[in-house]
């Protein structure tokens, strides 16, 4: 993993796209993780980027996003409208887009009817500050895998990310790897060196949510509107996430797991490789 | 509905009418009575009096130049009213007042008496003459009664005609307050009035046509703004909170920075969700959820439930649920389950440690109560957007608007007491 880190810091000024490949370290160094179809198509790709093209006209969200992402081993390009999109899309393949809706020369659902013209499959998450119900199904029946909601926390947006390439790629055989612990998400399975835990419901997804985060610090706030859902909005206390996170802690611990979880004082949470 | 409106109202129109009407003759008659009364005596007794002059000049002329003193007895027997006796002291005429008792009827009867001094034979003398005026009391009181009962007859023949022509006359009007009832500003019914051919109506139907159409343009405006603000705010807001993400990420802070970078976190959470109620109030004002479905509150109420224990838990607050099965509504899902959540979310927000809410579901009502502040919220205060009874709470005071928008919008009621320490919101469905 920490090879992994020092080649990303190697090459985070060049632009990934045009390096030809790169690699993709989501799940740390452990060789079972289960890569793609495509790397086993072409071994001398030793790592497989998931390229995301973020189409977004709000330069500073974009900016953030791609900074957020990049650090997490995603090759990020930004479009700031509808027709520099639409180029890109028809160029480039992409593992997923980040669309935002209200774009300056045209209504986002161009991109998606485009996207379904190509015959594309690439994934598409909307982001858009209009959070009505129309709009959502209006998206998704056009071909969007998921919606989420301005104004989003980055973690949030990339649990979703990471969530829907799973989906995409590893049809079947959804496993989330992180060194000793192994998830499996669709049966909703956990095991710690190959010894099955039990995880209440919220600590799998917190877990997942950890996970899909590496290295990143999650404030007390995007935990717990990430655990709460639509029901977050209500809330204005948060403290039933650290017990949430000390039950999970507990459990890992006593199955022998490595302690991953490390506490930002005053903020929150962070899921570390010891 | 129709008819109890009218009725009501046209009672109370004539009412004011008709009392107006009858102080009116009331004053008109108790001043002009004893007025049209004196009149009518004065005038009689200058007929009386002239009638009597008139039979004194014909006396003076046609009898007094042929009566002799012997004739005076034989004259006085054969003239009832009129005598003559001799004369003491009169100088000239003179009519007045006397009194005589009738010896056929048995009392004293008011007489006009006219005396004139004249000389027979050298021989001063009295012509007395009278009339009795009982029978002008009789025409007096005669009149006065028709007079009374002309005037009673108008008076009733006024109301009848007033209540007709009330009744034609003001039905526009009455069709105009209808319609006003029943307009309600959010609901975009306008009102459609009756056609009417008199003025003040129509300019009245037009003058409120106008008030609401500017208004209802106002409302909508408003409406509008609100949303646009809000939808326009995401954005700054999702700028804002993406910065203070990556800014977590930029590595080791001071405590004072912690802290300083937790409030702001805490803050950015509290605008977002500010934001998000003033689009879920307008958007429910501008009819977003309108699809409605047959919801069993029982399941809803339970599907929501462990979150809320969670939630009560970490605040250590007991949750008591009391739920009749088998409670079906016919509502929006989305709204039905907001309304649910920022009921027992507003119980846990406003508790304290230790406290405990009890959740009751009745065929009648939902009733949410909760231990808090040993206070009542007044009344007036309870549902109004963004008053907040502790200002230092981080509730934004949206909860209970919401609330109260979608109780109106099923036709439920909600209603707030205080009672045994507890704060109670009932929905009556």
């Amino acid at each position: 993993m920490g090879l992994i880190k020092l080649k990303m810091n190697n090459y985070s000024n060049i632009s990934y796209h045009q390096m030809g490949f790169s690699f993709k370290c989501k799940y740390g160094s452990n060789n079972k993780i289960n890569f793609s179809s495509k790397f086993l198509q072409n071994q001398m790709f030793i790592f497989d980027p998931m390229k995301i093209l973020v189409i977004e006209d709000e330069k500073e969200l974009a900016e953030s996003i791609i900074s957020y992402f990049s650090g997490n081993g995603f090759v990020c390009e930004w479009a700031k409208n509808t027709e520099s999109a639409i180029e890109k899309i028809i160029c480039f393949e992409y593992d997923c887009i980040l669309l935002d809706l209200m774009l300056p020369d045209g209504n986002g659902f161009k991109i998606l009817e485009e996207l379904k013209k190509e015959n594309k499959n690439d994934g598409v998450i909307i982001i858009s500050a209009k959070d009505t119900l129309d709009t959502k199904i209006e998206g998704l029946q056009l071909g969007a895998d998921d919606y989420l909601a301005k104004p989003f926390h980055l973690s949030e947006l990339l649990a979703r990310v990471q969530a829907l390439l799973r989906r995409k790629k590893f049809k079947g055989n959804n496993i989330v790897v992180f060194n000793e612990i192994q998830i499996d998400v669709l049966s909703k399975e956990v095991k710690v060196n190959n010894t099955k835990i039990e995880l209440t419901k919220k600590e799998l997804n917190l877990l997942l949510y950890l996970i899909s985060n590496e290295n990143k610090v999650l404030s007390k706030n995007a935990i717990a509107e990430h655990l709460s859902g639509d029901m977050a909005d209500m809330l204005d206390n948060h403290d039933f996430v650290y017990t949430h996170i000390k039950n999970l802690k507990n459990k890992l611990k006593n199955a022998g797991s490595g302690n991953y979880i490390k506490t930002i004082y005053g903020i929150g949470y962070k899921w570390q490789n010891e | 509905m129709e008819l109890d409106i009218n009725g009501r109202m046209n009672k109370s129109l004539l009412h004011t009418v008709l009392k107006t009407y009858l102080i009116a003759v009331i004053v008109v008659f108790i001043i002009v009575a004893p007025f049209f009364y004196f009149s009518l005596k004065k005038l009689y007794l200058d007929d009386v009096d002239e009638a009597l002059l008139l039979r004194k000049k014909e006396f003076m002329i046609k009898q007094l130049p042929y009566l002799n003193q012997k004739d005076i007895v034989l004259w006085n027997k054969f003239n009832r009213e009129s005598k003559i006796f001799p004369n003491e002291r009169l100088k000239k005429d003179s009519l007045f007042f006397k009194y005589y008792y009738d010896s056929l009827d048995h009392e004293e009867e008011p007489y006009r008496e006219i005396n004139v001094p004249i000389v027979i034979n050298n021989k001063p003398y009295i012509y007395s003459d009278k009339m009795n005026l009982v029978e002008s009391e009789d025409l007096i009181e005669s009149i006065t009664i028709l007079f009374l009962i002309t005037l009673i007859l108008l008076l009733i023949t006024l109301f009848f005609v007033t209540k007709k022509v009330a009744l034609v006359i003001w039905k526009p009007f009455y069709n105009t307050l209808q319609q006003i009832e029943k307009f309600e500003i959010d609901k975009m019914n306008y009102p459609t009035f009756s056609d009417t051919d008199i003025q003040e109506f129509v300019r009245l139907n037009q003058s409120i046509l106008k008030l609401i159409e500017k208004n209802v343009a106002i409302y909508q405006q408003q409406k509008e703004f609100v949303e646009n603000a809000s939808h326009e705010l995401q954005t700054p807001v999702a700028v804002i909170q993406a910065k203070m993400d990556t800014l977590l990420q930029s590595g080791d802070f001071s405590k004072k920075q912690y802290e300083i970078i937790t409030s702001i976190n805490e803050n950015i959470a509290r605008l977002t969700r500010l934001n998000k109620n003033l689009l879920l109030l307008s958007k429910i004002e501008n009819h977003f959820y309108s699809d409605k479905q047959r919801i069993n509150l029982n399941d809803l109420i339970k599907k929501q439930l462990d979150f809320f224990i969670e939630q009560a838990e970490s605040k250590d607050i007991s949750i008591i649920t009391e739920l009749n099965e088998n409670v079906n509504v016919f509502s929006n899902y989305t709204l039905v389950e907001i309304l649910i959540s920022n009921l027992i979310l507003n119980a846990i927000q406003h508790n304290i440690p230790q406290g405990k809410i009890i959740i009751k579901l009745t065929q009648k009502n939902f009733i949410v109560a909760n231990s808090g502040k040993t206070q009542p919220i007044p009344q007036e205060k309870v549902f109004l957007r963004f008053s907040k009874t502790d200002p230092s709470a981080k509730g934004n005071g949206l909860g209970l608007a919401i609330i109260k928008k979608i109780t109106e919008l099923n036709n439920w009621q909600i209603t707030y007491s205080f009672s045994e320490n507890l704060h109670f919101f009932t929905v009556l469905f």
